[in-house]
């Protein structure tokens, strides 16, 4: 993993989006947010192209886009991450699909997001997400975890969880670093740990997952 | 036949009967009783078949021939009356049935001979046998035979034993040659006969022979002295006994009467069992069979009109047949003429008219059967592509307003909300009313992209387009307010109707689990044979759906036969219920 951020150096960004008003709507927010917009493209070919040329902290694109409109930002995506490992990607999506998800994800969940396009509409946290996933974490949004997490199910370890080993879990799932989950739960990373640990003993998960693999893991449990 | 005909002939058989009793009683010679007895019995039932035969074949021959033959038979027994003229016409005419006989077999089963030559035969026949018996009668003096009580012969030019032994002694070579011909001729008449033509030429197999032999006997019998035939016995055998044989000639008549209604009862029989819309091949084949006539072509006229094609694929040309061969019109649907389609069968079915009417009838309709099958079939198929391209145009509307969803008011909502978000940040701080107001209308603008998105997830899945049934399944289930769980689902794609509708049926079948049985756990199991997918959602709810109950199971099922695929309901009341749907895939 080469991502490197430069607390000098604002963040280099190459938007991919069709719709003209979104995109510059995109670069906008971003520019104002203090990222550096470094390209912008309208289909998955010239994401690629300006990838190659210019060699962004991130790329922000579209599922569907011109030809077909159905998966090409996904495949670009992919694309990036194997040919330019520096890349990070978030993928934003009209629908959240696990199915899309776990294609991005399976190679290598780091340096990888895949959120709803709604996030725009709270800069902070749309922001924030771009910032973790240029750092190297996984971002998978909330609103699929939530999902997930809130499948009935029958006859599950996942019933055997206290209320606050589910919050640990669906931070997990989120892409949250033991760091980030216990600043945003409140707690010592130490007890975060020793959650971690619990869970993974009553889901019968390999307790050796790092935390890039631990999402994929987690994910993979929840869908089952 | 005419009703003059008919007196005629019966005029014609009483006549025989009463000179028959006349002939019987008449005080003469002596008859031994045997000899009475089958004389009658031959001659009257030549008689009989020849009126039968008049009547039920009219157009053809046989029927006077047979009558001919049984008069020619009678008329000999005038030489037992003991007056002059009719002891000599009876004893001239003693030979002349054997020539009747031999025409009939060879006219047989037609009624028609068969060429020039086989007249020659006949004639010939005739003539030998009027021509010996005359000079026989020239040199015979009956006082020597059966002494002074005969009346004389009036015929008898000079009483001769010598020349009677002379002219014996001619007549065994020629008398044979002639049989021989005869014989050779029906032989060969079988050879070449095919079809119907044959099946009734093989009675006369046996009959003939047996006849030209009991001739050949009575002819050296009569010409020579052997002391074998001269006892009493051998003549009672001879002339008692044996001709019995010519009972065979009426029966002939019963077997080819036999023939034809067997064949009538085959034909009904066949068209009854015919498998509805069977090909004009086995069609033919079955009438062939039925009617015993191998021969029989079933042709068709060529929709260009320019002639007619046999189901063999040969040319068939229905106003120049070949020779031997009958053609038979189907009756058309509309009486148009020339017929579409025509019958071409021997010749020896000409004189069964009602056989082949019926034959052409069954032929007829079992075509016309056929013809409406297919038509129904060809209809049926019409209903079934537009039913399927109803559907799938319904999937492609989907389809587009899904995609116009996502390309406009999504994505204007998504900028819409982009817009308040940014708009939220700049005022953060300076303006709290403001800022308060625009994160009301973010949120508003948040909840309408998600009413949207659920909205055109309803409408078409995009994940089924995009990443075919295993996403698009799992999507279902990861929604499922019921526990739910998948077992392999066939990750390669289908065409999009079939993928379509594996889809609704998981989804119609989960959100029915879910109204009925909120409580149940579900499966769903997509499973792949070589041509078809099986679609099997199963719970372990109260049961007790039924197919008609409420139109959700009904669409299903419709959305399932539109793609020729089956949709079955096991749903028993407290054993869960089943649905299962077969769709082929190819």
């Amino acid at each position: 993993m080469s991502v490197s951020v430069s607390a000098a150096a604002p963040l280099r960004v190459v938007i991919a989006e069709d719709a003209v008003l979104l995109r510059e709507g995109l670069s906008r927010l971003l520019g104002d947010a203090g990222l550096e917009v470094a390209g912008a493209a309208g289909d998955a070919e010239r994401l690629l192209q300006l990838v190659g040329v210019l060699r962004p902290d991130v790329v922000l694109a579209d599922i569907r886009m011109p030809p077909t409109q159905t998966t090409e930002g996904l495949q670009a995506a992919r694309q990036i991450r194997q040919r330019w490992p520096g890349t990070a990607v978030v993928v934003l999506s009209q629908y959240v699909e696990t199915e899309q998800l776990f294609d991005l994800l399976a190679d290598d969940p780091r340096g990888v997001g895949y959120v709803l396009k709604e996030r725009v509409a709270d800069v902070a946290q749309f922001t924030s997400a771009i910032r973790r996933v240029a750092a190297g974490e996984s971002v998978i949004d909330p609103e699929v975890v939530a999902r997930l997490v809130a499948r009935p199910r029958r006859d599950s370890p996942l019933q055997t969880l206290t209320e606050r080993e589910q919050e640990v879990l669906a931070l997990m799932a989120e892409g949250r670093s033991n760091q980030a989950i216990a600043g945003q739960l409140w707690m010592s990373p130490k007890t975060v740990e020793t959650h971690v640990g619990s869970i993974f003993s009553k889901l019968g998960l390999a307790p050796d997952a790092g935390d890039h693999r631990r999402v994929l893991a987690v994910l993979a449990f929840l869908r089952q | 036949m005419s009703h003059r005909r008919r007196g005629v002939l019966i005029a014609g058989a009483l006549a025989a009967v009463t000179c028959q009793i006349v002939v019987t009683y008449v005080p003469g010679p002596p008859q031994p009783l045997i000899g009475t007895i089958t004389q009658s019995l031959v001659g009257l039932s030549f008689l009989a078949a020849g009126i039968a035969a008049w009547v039920r074949w009219p157009a053809s021959r046989l029927g006077l021939l047979f009558t001919i033959t049984g008069y020619l038979w009678l008329l000999p027994n005038l030489g037992h009356l003991p007056y002059a003229l009719p002891f000599t016409i009876g004893n001239l005419a003693a030979p002349l049935y054997e020539a009747a006989l031999a025409h009939l077999a060879l006219a047989w089963p037609t009624g028609r001979l068969r060429s020039r030559f086989e007249v020659g035969v006949v004639v010939a026949n005739y003539t030998w046998n009027i021509g010996q018996s005359f000079i026989s009668m020239f040199f015979w003096n009956p006082q020597t035979n059966c002494g002074p009580s005969c009346p004389a012969n009036l015929l008898m030019i000079h009483g001769s034993q010598a020349a009677e032994n002379a002219l014996g002694v001619i007549s065994i070579p020629v008398g044979l040659a002639l049989t021989v011909t005869v014989l050779a001729l029906i032989v060969r008449h079988w050879q070449t006969a095919r079809g119907w033509t044959r099946r009734a030429m093989v009675p006369l197999l046996w009959i003939a022979p047996a006849i030209c032999a009991l001739s050949a006997v009575q002819t050296v019998a009569q010409n020579t002295s052997l002391p074998l035939f001269t006892s009493t016995t051998a003549g009672n055998i001879l002339y008692g006994y044996l001709p019995l044989i010519l009972l065979a000639g009426p029966a002939l008549f019963v077997a080819g009467t036999l023939l034809a209604r067997t064949a009538r009862g085959a034909v009904g029989t066949a068209i009854v069992d015919l498998e509805p819309g069977a090909p004009p091949g086995q069609l033919r084949d079955t009438l062939a069979r039925a009617l015993g006539d191998s021969t029989l072509q079933l042709a068709f006229r060529e929709p260009d009109g320019s002639g007619y094609l046999d189901t063999a694929g040969r040319p068939v040309d229905p106003d120049r047949p070949e020779p031997g061969r009958i053609v038979t019109p189907l009756p058309g649907r509309d009486g148009a003429a020339p017929a579409d389609t025509v019958l071409v069968h021997d010749g020896g079915l000409e004189h069964e008219p009602q056989l082949v009417r019926l034959t052409a009838a069954a032929a007829s309709m079992a075509l016309e059967h056929a013809r409406l099958q297919a038509e129904v079939q060809a209809q049926l198929e019409q209903v079934r592509a537009s039913r399927a391209r109803i559907v799938e145009a319904g999937d492609a509307a989907r389809r587009r307003i899904e995609r116009d969803l996502h390309d406009g008011a999504q994505q204007r909502l998504v900028t819409l909300a982009l817009a308040l978000g940014m708009a939220r940040s700049q005022v953060a701080g300076s303006d709290p009313d403001l800022a308060a107001l625009l994160e009301g209308a973010t949120k508003e603008a948040r909840e309408a992209i998600a009413e949207l998105r659920e909205l055109a997830r309803g409408i078409h899945p995009a994940v089924l387009t995009e990443t075919g049934l295993p996403g698009a399944i799992q999507a279902l289930v990861e929604r499922s307010p019921v526990a739910t769980t998948v077992s392999a689902v066939p990750a390669c794609r289908f065409p999009a109707p079939i993928e379509a509708t594996a889809y609704f049926v998981v989804s119609e079948a989960l959100a029915n689990v879910a109204k009925h049985a909120p409580a149940a756990t579900a499966q769903v199991a997509v499973r792949q044979s070589a041509e078809r997918i099986v679609v099997e959602i199963t719970d372990d709810g109260p049961g007790g759906a039924r197919p008609d109950s409420g139109s959700g199971l009904r669409g299903l099922a419709d959305r399932v036969a539109s793609v020729g695929g089956a949709l079955q309901i096991d749903s028993a009341i407290g054993g869960g219920t089943r649905l299962r749907a077969e769709i082929p895939c190819q």
